[in-house]
């Protein structure tokens, strides 16, 4: 290469350096409403329609780039609101289920509040932790034994969801045939192995109520001539020893007369829904049950 | 006959830089890369200094320094004067090295990026706002200099191919680097 080449090459590099600190210098002494700016504001007001005309026609693209940018992150967002809505999906069932377990629990205070029981009588609430596996049988497992009190023979109370007033879906459960530390076993009033005494209410009638495979109460042994209107409520009359008196059995729905039978047949609808039933109390009357297995 | 074949090169770097503030202006600072846009103008002065020498890089960094300035009504004469060194030094660069392929001529144009956003940066640090220069290392300049970087393999394969600017020589110069 030439030295002089190489020389005014420099020389113009140098130049240019100049103009462009010059440029500079002159940029930032200058007011704004020197020439430099005035010609730069101008050259800005020509470039600017493009400027505008260029944003409007680059945003459907920005749009779509944006849209494909935020797509992962989208997708991400989706997993995590999933994650926490199934997350808040299994507190509202829990909650739910609190609330339905403190209505259950409220209507067992209520019962023994407004039930009319032996005086002395404790209260053991225990939960139901299994029923009999086959219609045989009614039976239920509860989750207290011998190292609550509880003990065989004591009766069982419990309340269900009620649709009427006053103590309906709150009634007699069962009595308690088996006893662990832990656990205990109620037979309900509605196996067919089950039998209370008890009475109707507004009536002189009295029998024993028995449980029977289909599920129905039937109140046998009242006598024929005894009046008895359904609607009535039937309560334990307190006989036999096991069932406190005057606690809730049911209603009566039907009464029915046998030429062959010197005994009515009442049908009893039981106020307590063994189906739903998820939380029972235990009756410690004293003097009353035997010691467990 | 001389004087046409100059002046033909002279329209064709006047008619790139044209491109170059039209798609800037138009399209490249519309988009936003890494949280970056690339300077269409650097790149061009780098592929320019790259094919024709450090002293067509260094006269057209200066022209689209000032072009660059007017756009963004930036003080002028601040572009001027880096693109002015960038092309001078990438064309000093290329001439020594032999930068002939696009990946190289990136590579280039990446450092040449990066060595812009620093003056850049020392000089709004200087003047401007004390903006925290390391945070800015990482989210304007590195960034800048591989979106530059990578811009500029595309964009100078295209030139070629349009024949607007020669091919970088493969073979290296001089001490001053450039086509005669």
């Amino acid at each position: 290469m030439p030295r002089n080449k190489l020389a005014w090459r420099r020389v113009v590099l140098v130049v240019l350096i100049i103009a462009s600190l010059a440029i500079l210098t002159v940029s930032f002494r200058e007011s704004e409403s020197g020439p430099v700016h005035a010609i730069q504001q101008f050259a800005a007001g020509l470039l600017s329609p493009l400027q505008t005309f260029g944003a409007r026609a680059a945003q459907p693209f920005k749009d779509g780039y944006e849209w494909i940018r935020t797509l992962w992150s989208a997708h991400k967002e989706a997993e995590r609101l999933a994650a926490e809505l199934q997350k808040l999906q299994g507190q509202a069932v829990k909650l739910q289920e609190q609330a339905e377990e403190n209505e259950r629990l409220r209507a067992l205070l209520d019962l023994r509040e407004k039930g009319s029981f032996p005086e002395g009588t404790q209260f053991v609430v225990a939960k139901v932790i299994g029923k009999s596996p086959t219609k045989w049988q009614a039976w239920i497992q509860i989750d207290k034994g011998s190292l609550d009190g509880v003990k065989v023979d004591q009766a069982v109370v419990g309340a269900t969801p009620s649709v009427g007033e006053g103590l309906a879906g709150k009634g007699l459960v069962g009595k308690v045939v088996g006893v662990t530390r832990h656990t205990a076993k109620v037979l309900l009033i509605v196996d067919a192995g089950s039998s209370v005494a008890a009475k109707v209410q507004g009536s002189r009638a009295e029998g024993v109520v028995e449980g029977s495979v289909s599920g129905r109460l039937i109140m046998d042994y009242v006598d024929r001539d005894v009046v008895v209107d359904p609607k009535r409520v039937v309560v334990t009359s307190g006989y036999g020893g096991v069932y406190p008196a005057d606690i809730p059995i049911g209603i009566v729905t039907s009464v029915g007369e046998q030429d062959v039978n010197i005994y009515k047949q009442i049908e009893v609808q039981p106020f307590v829904d063994f189906r739903v039933l998820e939380e029972v109390m235990v009756l410690l009357v004293p003097g009353s049950g035997l010691e467990g297995d | 006959m001389l004087d046409r074949r100059r002046l033909a090169i002279v329209a064709k770097v006047i008619g790139v830089l044209a491109i170059a503030v039209v798609l800037q202006v138009f399209v490249v600072s519309q988009v936003s890369v890494l949280g970056v846009t690339a300077d269409l103008f650097l790149v061009l002065t780098t592929v320019v200094a790259v094919t024709r020498g450090p002293l067509e890089g260094a006269v057209f960094g200066f022209m689209a320094g000032l072009v660059a300035d007017t756009a963004y009504l930036a003080p002028l004469g601040v572009r001027s004067l880096v693109y002015v060194i960038v092309g001078y030094l990438a064309g000093l660069a290329a001439a020594r090295l032999a930068f002939s392929s696009p990946w190289g001529v990136a590579l280039l144009a990446g450092a040449a990026s990066f060595g812009a956003q620093f003056v850049f940066g020392l000089f709004e640090f200087v003047m401007g706002p004390r903006a925290a220069f390391l945070r800015m290392l990482g989210t304007q300049m590195l960034p800048e200099a591989l979106l530059d970087g990578l811009l500029t393999a595309p964009i100078y394969v295209l030139l070629v191919r349009l024949h607007l600017l020669p091919p970088a020589s493969s073979e290296p110069s001089g001490p001053g680097g450039g086509k005669t």
